[in-house]
């Protein structure tokens, strides 16, 4: 039985497609550009054609992000911090303490061995610490987004930012670039200041290995290096872990399913 | 005679003032660049050229402001939080708070009746409510800061913006212009929430009149209205509002070098 997973987030919405609970069959990825349905639909409908399925049996979806009440075809939602956490667990069955960093918000929580949250703390108030930073600096600092890693790597001497602030962080950036700071330097300068946010957020959690990264930063090994050294502890990195609240509502839409007992209204047929 | 001048190097603006005899006699403001020990020097031949003066008449040189450290011809440094606080004396001899919205921070000052600071509140960790916040917001509404002073004057139904984060307002302002929504209600709806903040940290030195609004956001009409109507309350502002600074700088200088304070 296949189960489906949209976490429709602020920035992009993620899909997966899991057989029996156990086996990932397919990812996808749309930015949502303000409109989560349709980036949503189109997520499904790509997987859907890639793992060559008919629409119809895809049982159960399920829906998780900023945007899950929006979405009408799904049968459940839950909310990111439960998704999130079932996935890294998923991903890293060791994980105890997941850092989620978002494009909007940014968490860290500390679960069972099952993936259950058993405490939280989170971000969405202020953009300092979420991943929007990272883009924004991409776009002033002209680095395409998947160029910042390897030049914040080869970084020798990081400059670290002194402000909290995402906008006056801009001006500090813009005035380093003037001291002809190096591009490098200045890029994992971007990545310790938001490791460092996190890491005040995973110290009030309380944190425990295993440490598991998720969110659209994963992807960035130098985001990845950065929480490592500023938590100082080892982080486990997946890219799948992108997927990680996606995984983790088609997780729970699965055992959604199996207490049923009956098949669901068709995907197609769900009235909401 | 006694000619003084004082600098204020804001982060947005450089701002001179000469005061002779307890009368402004120059003045000059421009955007500062990167190179602010430049943009000081600028700032002080400007108002020199200004009033058709000569650098040589000036006794005395007083830097403010984020930058003052960078007035390196200056033979004096003060806070601008001492600066804004004499300046609005200077200006309305009544002033008992001083409300400074600059383009990065935003500070509330209590002051006594000679114009010395009792007390100060400030927001220097956040763009939210500076003029930064609204320099972005208007070019999310595709205006200029400048434009956008009185066109919210007449807003019927003001939005609520829920973000206080300038990052994330931003965002939130794009969706209300997606959405359709009238660009005066939007503005409405901004100048609400940085009142909002501003009148938190006015409360907490304590909000007594007169009340002077000072710095480069004062020169909004939008936000003057809406921080009377909220305060119920005639405020100051002055129409040398943005040289405040530069103002309580040159008479800090003026009482540095014996002269006779205004």
């Amino acid at each position: 039985m296949i189960t489906c997973g949209l976490d429709l987030g602020a920035g992009t919405t993620k899909g997966v497609l899991l057989e029996d609970g156990q086996r990932l069959l397919a990812t996808g990825l749309a930015p949502t550009r303000g409109n989560p349905v349709e980036a949503g639909r189109r997520v499904l409908e790509r997987m859907v054609e890639e793992v060559n399925v008919l629409p119809d049996e895809v049982e159960y979806l399920c829906t998780t992000g900023g945007a899950r009440y929006a979405y009408p075809d799904r049968h459940l939602q839950v909310s990111d911090i439960t998704a999130s956490g079932r996935g890294a667990v998923f991903l890293f069955p060791g994980t105890r303490h997941v850092v989620d960093i978002g494009s909007q918000s940014s968490r860290a929580m500390s679960v069972s061995e099952t993936g259950r949250v058993v405490r939280f703390k989170m971000n969405e108030k202020c953009a300092a610490g979420a991943g929007r930073f990272v883009d924004r600096c991409a776009k002033y600092l002209q680095v395409p987004l998947d160029e910042m890693a390897p030049k914040a790597l080869a970084a020798a001497h990081p400059k670290m930012i002194s402000s909290v602030c995402a906008v006056l962080a801009e001006t500090e950036i813009i005035n380093n670039v003037a001291d002809e700071v190096p591009l490098g330097d200045i890029l994992m300068g971007v990545f310790l200041s938001l490791a460092q946010r996190a890491y005040i957020l995973m110290r009030n959690v309380g944190i425990q290995p295993e440490v598991t990264l998720v969110g659209g930063l994963v992807r960035s090994e130098a985001m990845v290096r950065a929480l490592g050294q500023t938590a100082k502890v080892a982080v486990n990195a997946d890219s799948r872990a992108h997927h990680a609240a996606a995984i983790g509502a088609a997780l729970l839409g699965h055992s959604r399913l199996q207490k049923l007992g009956h098949r669901p209204v068709a995907l197609s047929a769900v009235e909401v | 005679m006694t000619l003084v001048a004082g600098v204020d190097i804001g982060s947005t603006t450089a701002k001179c003032i000469l005061i002779e005899n307890g009368e402004i006699v120059g003045k000059s403001l421009a955007p500062v660049g990167v190179e602010l020990v430049k943009d000081a020097e600028r700032a002080l031949s400007q108002a020199l050229t200004e009033s058709g003066r000569e650098r040589r008449e000036v006794t005395v040189v007083t830097g403010t402001g984020y930058g003052r450290f960078k007035v390196a011809f200056g033979q004096f440094t003060v806070t601008e939080i001492g600066c804004h606080a004499k300046g609005a004396h200077f200006l309305f001899p009544g002033t008992r708070v001083v409300l400074d919205i600059g383009g990065q921070d935003t500070k509330a000052i209590k002051v006594d009746p000679r114009g010395e600071v009792v007390d100060f509140a400030m927001n220097d960790k956040c763009a939210a409510g500076t003029g930064r916040f609204l320099d972005v917001c208007a070019g999310a509404l595709g205006y200029d800061v400048s434009e956008i002073g009185a066109l919210s004057l007449g807003a019927r139904h003001p939005v609520k913006v829920t973000n206080t984060c300038t990052v994330f307002a931003e965002s939130e302002v794009t969706s209300y212009v997606a959405r359709g929504k009238d660009p005066k209600d939007i503005l409405a709806g901004l100048y609400g929430g940085i009142v909002s903040r501003s009148l938190s940290l006015m409360q907490r030195v304590g909000v007594e009149p007169e009340v002077t609004f000072t710095g480069g956001v004062s020169k909004n009409e939008g936000m003057v209205r809406t921080l009377e109507h909220r305060l119920v309350l005639k405020i100051n502002v002055s129409p040398l509002s943005q040289y405040v600074g530069a103002i309580g700088a040159a008479l800090y200088g003026l009482e540095r070098v014996g002269g006779i304070p205004a």
